[in-house]
């Protein structure tokens, strides 16, 4: 069946948006997906968003169908909004975050241990099992409102986070796969659908807005994720073209730190006042704070702002507590904390204690978005101690609803480069639906041939390989890294990396040490690094491979190279070739097995 | 010749009986379009029908659940002092708000400022427009606007999968396990 529409999806860190438009009707307009979900048991409510967590429901619950949705009867769990609800009530049964964990090297993702750290006598999932039921809920809502187009048939684009490596993509591949999501699903970085949503509103005269040579910073800050992009114009046969130069890292810091960091605060001042606040009104503080931060950080809102936490009880009125809060203090918390004004040349603190550690995930140690922008624009900058510079901005996800927020961005930019302030990109950041948006528009564009962001992959990725020499014993042999893919090597190319071969022993798994760099630009197939910074290069999940037994082999070992590719989707493929043989092994991510 | 006979039967009938020309006019009426046949779709067996009054109960739960609505409205207020209730108004009337928006996007019916002089058309919807005061028997030309009126813009209460009875809890007892 052919495709009726294209489709959007943004899986999220803490919420997921599914975005369409038709195909073959001129002017299509981009709409979002009513998506029906459990708001309490029993009750189904349609909204534009599907919060991402899961509520693992006791027996009990399954066997009365309180957890029953319109495409399965006896249900134990439920995603969505009472999830969430659920996350407050009862968080031993309850998962969020599960997309962090996605990119969370430590830990086996497809092994059932969320929630993380509660006694085995409850239900756990993996962190690819609850991405496949946000991804398969969104499926069943499609199928249901559009039972002539299922959602298989459709040419639909998934985001991830630019920073997300190959493992972490090859994961939300599969999880999209056994979801019920098509073979051809394309991959699409978050903050370039972004920039696809504006520019879906701009049509051509975004070559007005932009010029040769200018450089657009998309800032993405989530509900738990901080996620920055570098966009460069560049030009290509008299053309305005756009090609993504940088991704930053994958930073673990958003909105839902600053709410927990108002409710940290505030609930000092309950303290001061003699009240101590249980779990359940913690959270329900936390609740308040959220409803409050828009107001508290306005630069014209009311000096004072009252916070209260309502009894738990029926007992409403007589059991609530109220604390007064400065705005002031409240703002300077936030800003000071997020958004500090500091130097170009300033690092993230990397063992600043935050007070947001939770065992599990790599919090980050430093919560200061502009100290990580210092670095990333440091990193990408062809002088030595002078950021890149920046010339417009491009704001992303709820945190920036605070104005606050953006013009401390714009100044602290501002101030790196006093001869020319960045400029806001005109037009409408839709800041909770652009990376759907801009998903589908993207699928669109695709289909009819329209504007594409070039820019190949963000990564370099090298395969360690253990140097021969004389054995000391009880010391490692040194590494070696050897680069298979360069920064921005394009979709549905391949390379042959030369290098001197390696032999694999037949009959045994041979096991490869895999590598990243979001920053090494330089580096060439090839290229062979004895040493390297840890800051730019980072370990991911190791790589592996069975050479069987074979009749054409007669030798012990085979010596082998490698290929890498980019499938047309935007898929990184590693291959061992024989030159000797002619024989050809796809090596794959071993993430089962991680220690 | 039997049609002959029956024509004459009927035209000293219709002309001397009044019950004989009353049923004669009624054959005479234009016969209804004959129905189209029921086209035969494979569309799904609809859902039975909500049992009366499901909707309302289920609208109160939801704001209970994310409002304290009822926590609030049934509560005595005699012992507490005026600022003690507006601490805790202020946090259920803010969530009230927000569900009644997302439920039925409610907006003033007239746009015009309240207290101004408004014109009013020759004739009015009485559901859209009540006059007070000087009510004659004429609509007046204009009049001063007392309450500019709301309307739900949409309506979507969340679907119940229960029953009726089940539906009447409101609130479940919450029980703690420590």
């Amino acid at each position: 069946m052919s495709a009726n529409y294209v489709v959007g999806i943004d899986l999220g860190t803490t919420n997921n948006v599914l975005s369409y438009v038709a195909l073959n009707f001129e002017d299509a307009e981009v709409q979002l997906l009513e998506i029906p979900q459990l708001t309490a048991p029993a009750t189904i409510e349609s909204q534009t968003s599907l919060p991402s967590f899961t509520y693992l429901g006791t027996p009990g619950e399954a066997e009365q169908g309180s957890l029953d949705v319109a495409w399965e009867t006896g249900r134990d769990y439920a995603v969505g909004q009472w999830a969430r609800t659920r996350s407050a009530e009862a968080p031993d049964r309850t998962v969020g975050g599960a997309k962090s964990w996605l990119s969370h090297h430590k830990v086996d993702r497809q092994q059932a241990i969320l929630p993380f750290n509660v006694g085995d006598d409850l239900p756990k999932i993996s962190p690819v099992e609850a991405s496949r039921r946000y991804l398969n809920h969104l499926v069943e809502a499609w199928n249901q409102a559009f039972p002539d187009s299922p959602l298989i048939d459709q040419k639909v684009v998934l985001t991830v986070p630019a920073s997300f490596d190959a493992s972490a993509r090859e994961l939300t591949r599969e999880a999209a796969l056994s979801a019920g999501l098509p073979e051809n699903l394309t991959l699409l970085e978050e903050p370039q659908a972004a920039v696809y949503a504006w520019l879906s509103h701009q049509g051509d005269n975004w070559r007005k807005a932009l010029k040769l040579n200018d450089k657009l910073l998309v800032c993405d800050v989530g509900g738990g994720t901080t996620d920055m992009s570098l966009i460069s114009v560049a030009e290509e046969n008299g053309e305005l073209i756009l090609e993504r130069m940088a991704v930053g890292n994958h930073l673990l810091v958003g909105g839902d730190n600053m709410d927990l960091a108002i409710a940290f605060e505030v609930s000092n001042l309950f303290k001061e006042k003699g009240t101590n606040l249980d779990p359940w009104q913690s959270v329900s503080l936390w609740h308040s704070c959220r409803a409050a931060k828009e107001s508290l950080l306005a630069e014209d809102g009311p000096d004072e702002h009252s916070i209260s936490v309502l009894g738990r009880g029926s007992k409403l009125i007589g059991g609530t507590v109220t604390v007064q809060v400065q705005r002031e203090r409240i703002r300077n918390l936030l800003l000071e904390g997020f958004f500090p004004e500091c130097q170009a040349t300033d690092h993230p603190q990397r063992n600043m204690a935050s007070g947001f550690q939770e065992l599990g995930l790599p919090y980050e140690a430093d919560p200061a978005v502009t100290r990580h922008l210092a670095e990333f624009l440091q990193s990408h900058s062809s002088e030595e101690n002078q950021p890149l510079q920046v010339t417009h901005i491009l704001f992303n996800g709820g945190v920036f609803k605070s104005n606050s927020f953006q013009d401390r961005l714009i100044n602290v930019l501002g101030s790196w480069n006093p001869d020319s302030s960045p400029v806001m990109l005109d037009g409408d950041h839709d800041l909770d639906y652009a990376v759907a948006r801009g998903a589908a528009y993207y699928g669109l564009s695709k289909h009819q041939g329209g504007m594409r962001i070039r820019g190949g992959t963000a990564q370099a990725y090298y395969v360690g390989i253990e140097t021969a020499g004389l054995a000391i014993p009880g010391a490692p042999r040194p590494l070696n890294l050897l680069n298979v893919v360069p920064i921005g090597m394009e979709e549905g190319t391949e390379t042959n990396v030369p290098s001197q071969e390696v032999g694999l022993v037949v009959g045994e798994k041979a096991h490869f040490r895999f590598f990243a760099s979001p920053s090494r630009n330089e580096d060439k197939p090839g290229t062979l690094l004895a040493s390297w910074n840890e800051s730019e290069v980072v370990e991911t999940d190791s790589l592996e491979m069975v050479l069987d037994t074979d009749e054409s082999i007669e030798e012990a070992y085979v010596p082998v190279t490698f290929q890498s590719k980019i499938t047309e989707l935007g898929m990184f493929e590693l291959w061992c070739v024989s030159p000797k043989t002619g024989g050809r092994w796809k090596l794959e991510f071993n993430i089962r097995d991680d220690d | 010749m039997g049609r002959i006979g029956l024509a004459f039967k009927l035209f000293f009938g219709v002309l001397f009986n009044s019950n004989t020309a009353l049923q004669m006019q009624t054959a005479l009426l234009p016969a209804p379009a004959a129905k189209e046949p029921e086209k035969k779709t494979a569309a799904k067996p609809q859902p039975p029908a909500a049992p009366a009054g499901l909707d309302a109960l289920v609208l109160l739960a939801t704001l209970q659940r994310e409002a304290r609505f009822l926590d609030l409205f049934q509560e005595d207020l005699e012992s507490f002092d005026d600022a003690q209730i507006g601490a805790a108004v202020r946090d259920v009337q803010r969530d009230t708000k927000k569900v009644l928006a997302r439920l039925f996007a409610i907006e003033a019916l007239r746009t015009e400022e309240e207290g101004a002089n408004i014109e009013l058309p020759e004739s009015i919807k009485p559901h859209e427009i009540r006059l007070t005061g000087n009510v004659g028997n004429d609509t007046p030309a204009s009049g001063k606007l007392a309450h500019h009126g709301w309307k739900a813009t949409k309506c979507e209460i969340p679907k119940f999968q229960g029953n009726l009875e089940t539906a009447k809890v409101i609130a479940p007892a919450e029980i703690e396990i420590v």
